[in-house]
């Protein structure tokens, strides 16, 4: 799924109508928020900060959202939170959650989407930096949203936790040649096999260690396993699943 | 300090050895440290003939050692420490090694070959013997000669397999006081490794004299002649005296008892960990190099855990490599590419101007976290496999928004998997607590959680775990046994059918699963304990 990310921080110019049709209490909410810009401000910090009462507040805004010049945003941070915006303003990252988030929720989907394409890239490059596959994915036009370097980093960092890349640093020599010294580099995981076991090693499954093999290596319960307690290796129903034949 | 739950595996496996007598010895002194014959005693409630018995049995086998504290040996006694003072310490590590004799046997016999091996599975068997003790056994058992057998000895010896024990009662002087100030936060527990280190390095003998057996001809030839001739009491002393007397060395000899040399023999299993792990991560070829490297550099090994190898030339390397026959069609090359691979980072050896190098700390710490990371995926799930991964590699804490954030997960399931960790072991949790105003609506709130892997304790939890895995694979074991008793003990093999006969190849495949995860465990042990 792709999306267009636009600029944040716009502000068009409006008629000065913040004197117009307002109560003096709508005034000190609206100044607020409007002092926040793009980052919004949350009910409970307009109510510290006006020294109003919760009831003037709540009608205040009420009255504001009415006649559109504010308006609620979703906080990806704290989605319980009520949070507003002057309506001129769009949300900041920080608010929306950036790139990777979509009407507050992950995008889990393009994410996916552009996890899978760098992959691909960095396993053809065998090599690659941040900057050449930035460079390969934008010239593909495979998305229509403005990435920028540090999300192709958050991108990496992803793939290296999955374990599906490694993250190197360039010796400048071999397969690093070209490379500057020093400059962090990725390159695909996967084993160098020959012949039939290859097809099994471009699967990249991670392998299972010999505690993982076992049933208490995967047990949740483990720490309250004794030798002649309720859980026990004598009536352990993973151990009877693990020996049934 | 040994853990609990390593405590009660090593138990198990002196009572399935010794019995509960011996093992109820071992106990308490796995549990309360170095002590003295009548505080065992007290402490057991067994008398002393059986907690004296005990104890020989157990430095017999090498899992216990006595010896004397000077700080308590009094002033008029000095010259003479006497009984009162001896302690007893049990050694632990030399306990897990009896599940791994057969490990050692095949390290062994591979290079050394089949009479060797029998003569060191007699030395596993027995714990410790004497060079007669040895011939006898050899005689009785295969009819070696006496030339033979002491042959054998010598190649072992020189191999370093096997060593001469160490001193029976050594004097073990005060600690260095320095260290004793810098320990003083956790006394206790520096106190007891230390303890044990310090008293096995006055009990071992000098190294001239730990690896130094040269076979006696003389004693093979009086042998030989004696074969036909009935023994006397006063002939055999007289001769002996006179032996003494001619011969320091053969004196030494007559002195010395033999046995497996653990630390040799887990440095092997270390190298076949790393070699094992290279041959997983790129191919067989990387293997040979890496084991061509290894048994060029062996020589100069002088510890277990030795962070690096010795620096080698290519044409080293090379050389060591085409030594085996297998391994005639690879060119010098084929080496080179192979080295520079290994070579490229993450990188499993180091060069530095034209020589090579196997980073032994880099090979294992690759092993210990594929290990623990295949744990929490199988445990916890992907999430968890991707925080701890990720706070692994940051090595310093970090904030719950910010770990949900780099793994592209939603907050909630990311907080509800770290305390899941945290609770179990793997993570270490601590509360930031920032006063005053919220800066912004990011830092609404005025605390925060941040998480943390500390390796050091992370460690230890992953070891315990493992010992009560091993201990949990004997118990149901054990218990399968039970449960299938009248099978094996109750019926002949030939009227076992229908459902006996089921019952009867279900424990078999039981007890060789069991067994095989044993040693596969053990292998893992030996890579987070010993390694």
């Amino acid at each position: 799924m792709s999306r267009l990310q636009s600029p944040s921080a716009l502000k068009r110019k409006r008629p000065d109508s913040n004197s117009q049709g307002m109560t003096d209490q709508e005034r000190v909410v609206y100044k607020l928020i409007h002092e926040k810009e793009n980052m919004g401000i949350w009910v409970r910090d307009i109510k510290r900060s006006s020294n109003l009462q919760d009831t003037i507040v709540n009608k205040s805004i009420k009255s504001l959202l009415d006649k559109g010049m504010i308006k609620e945003v979703v906080n990806v941070q704290n989605k319980t939170r009520k949070t507003y915006l002057a309506a001129e303003f769009e949300p900041s990252p920080e608010l929306t959650g950036g790139a990777w988030y979509d009407d507050g929720n992950l995008d889990v989907d393009f994410i996916n989407a552009v996890k899978k394409l760098c992959s691909q890239k960095i396993k053809q490059l065998k090599v690659a930096t941040v900057e050449s596959v930035m460079d390969s994915v934008k010239a593909s036009g495979a998305f229509k949203a403005d990435l920028k370097k540090n999300h192709f980093e958050e991108i990496f960092g992803a793939l290296v936790l999955d374990n599906e890349v490694m993250e190197v640093e360039s010796n400048g020599m071999g397969e690093f040649a070209g490379i500057k010294v020093g400059k962090v580099c990725y390159k695909a995981i996967g084993k160098r096999r020959v012949g039939a076991a290859a097809a099994a090693a471009a699967a990249a499954e991670p392998r299972i260690g010999a505690m993982a093999s076992i049933p208490c290596g995967v047990c949740p319960r483990i720490s309250s396993c004794t030798p002649d307690g309720v859980i026990s290796p004598g009536t352990c129903v993973y151990y009877q699943k693990w020996l049934d034949f | 300090m040994v853990s609990q739950h390593g405590i009660l595996y090593a138990v198990h496996l002196v009572t399935n050895q010794f019995g509960n007598l011996v093992a109820k010895v071992c106990e308490c002194l796995l549990r309360d440290g170095a002590l003295p014959i009548h505080a065992i005693v007290r402490r057991t409630e067994l008398s002393p003939a059986k907690v004296k018995n005990s104890l020989l049995v157990l430095i017999q086998h090498n899992c216990a050692q006595a010896f004397i504290l000077e700080e308590s040996v009094s002033g008029e006694d000095a010259g003479e420490p006497g009984k009162a003072h001896t302690q007893y310490i049990a050694l632990f590590v030399n306990i897990l090694h009896r599940v791994r004799f057969s490990k050692f046997l095949d390290v062994v016999s591979k290079e050394l070959g089949g009479s060797c091996g029998e003569l060191f599975r007699g030395l596993l068997e027995h714990g410790r013997l004497t060079v007669k003790q040895i011939v006898d056994r050899a005689d009785a058992n295969a009819k070696e000669s006496t030339k033979t057998v002491q042959e054998d000895l010598h190649k072992l010896v020189m191999a370093h397999y096997v060593e001469c024990c160490p001193a029976p009662e050594p004097l073990v002087p005060p600690p260095d006081p320095d260290a004793k100030k810098r320990a003083k936060s956790s006394k206790v527990l520096v106190e007891s490794l230390t303890l044990e280190q310090r008293v096995m390095a006055v009990a071992m003998p000098s190294s001239m004299r730990r690896f130094s057996f040269v076979p006696n001809t003389d004693q093979i030839a009086d042998d030989q002649q004696n074969v036909n001739q009935p023994p006397t009491k006063d002939v055999g002393q007289k001769r002996k005296l006179h032996d003494l007397e001619s011969d320091p060395a053969l004196e030494e000899e007559a002195e010395c008892n033999w046995r497996a040399n653990f630390e040799e023999l887990l440095r092997r299993l270390r190298h076949k960990a790393c070699v094992d792990t290279i041959k997983v991560r790129f191919d067989d070829v990387a293997a040979t190099v890496l084991s061509a490297m290894l048994a060029a550099s062996r020589a100069e090994e002088n510890k277990v855990k030795t962070a690096n190898s010795v620096p080698l030339s290519l044409d080293t390397i090379y050389e060591e490599v085409v030594k085996n026959e297998k391994n005639h069609s690879m060119t010098f090359d084929h080496v080179r590419t192979c080295l520079e691979e290994l070579s490229s980072p993450p990188a499993f050896v180091k060069t530095d101007d034209e020589s090579y190098s196997i980073d032994f700390a880099q090979i294992v710490e690759a092993a210990q976290s594929e290990e623990i990371e295949s744990i929490i995926l199988k445990r916890y799930g992907e999430a968890a496999y991707k925080i701890f991964r990720l706070l692994f590699r940051v090595g310093r804490l970090m904030e719950t928004d910010k770990i949900a954030d780099t793994i592209f997960a939603e907050k909630k399931e990311t907080s509800k998997t770290l305390y899941k960790l945290w609770q179990d072991g793997y993570l270490l949790m601590e509360k930031l607590v920032m006063g005053g105003t919220a800066t912004g609506p990011s830092y609404g709130g005025s605390s925060f959680i941040l998480w943390k892997v500390n390796k050091r304790l992370l460690w230890g939890t992953v070891v315990d775990e493992m010992f009560h895995a091993a201990f949990n694979l004997n118990q149901r074991l054990t218990h399968e046994i039970d449960q299938n008793k009248e099978v094996i003990l109750n019926l002949p093999p030939d009227k076992r059918e229908g459902p006996d006969k089921q019952k009867f190849d279900r424990l078999r495949n039981v007890r060789l699963l069991i067994h095989s995860s044993l040693m596969k465990l053990d292998d893992v042990i030996m890579l987070f304990h010993d390694f």
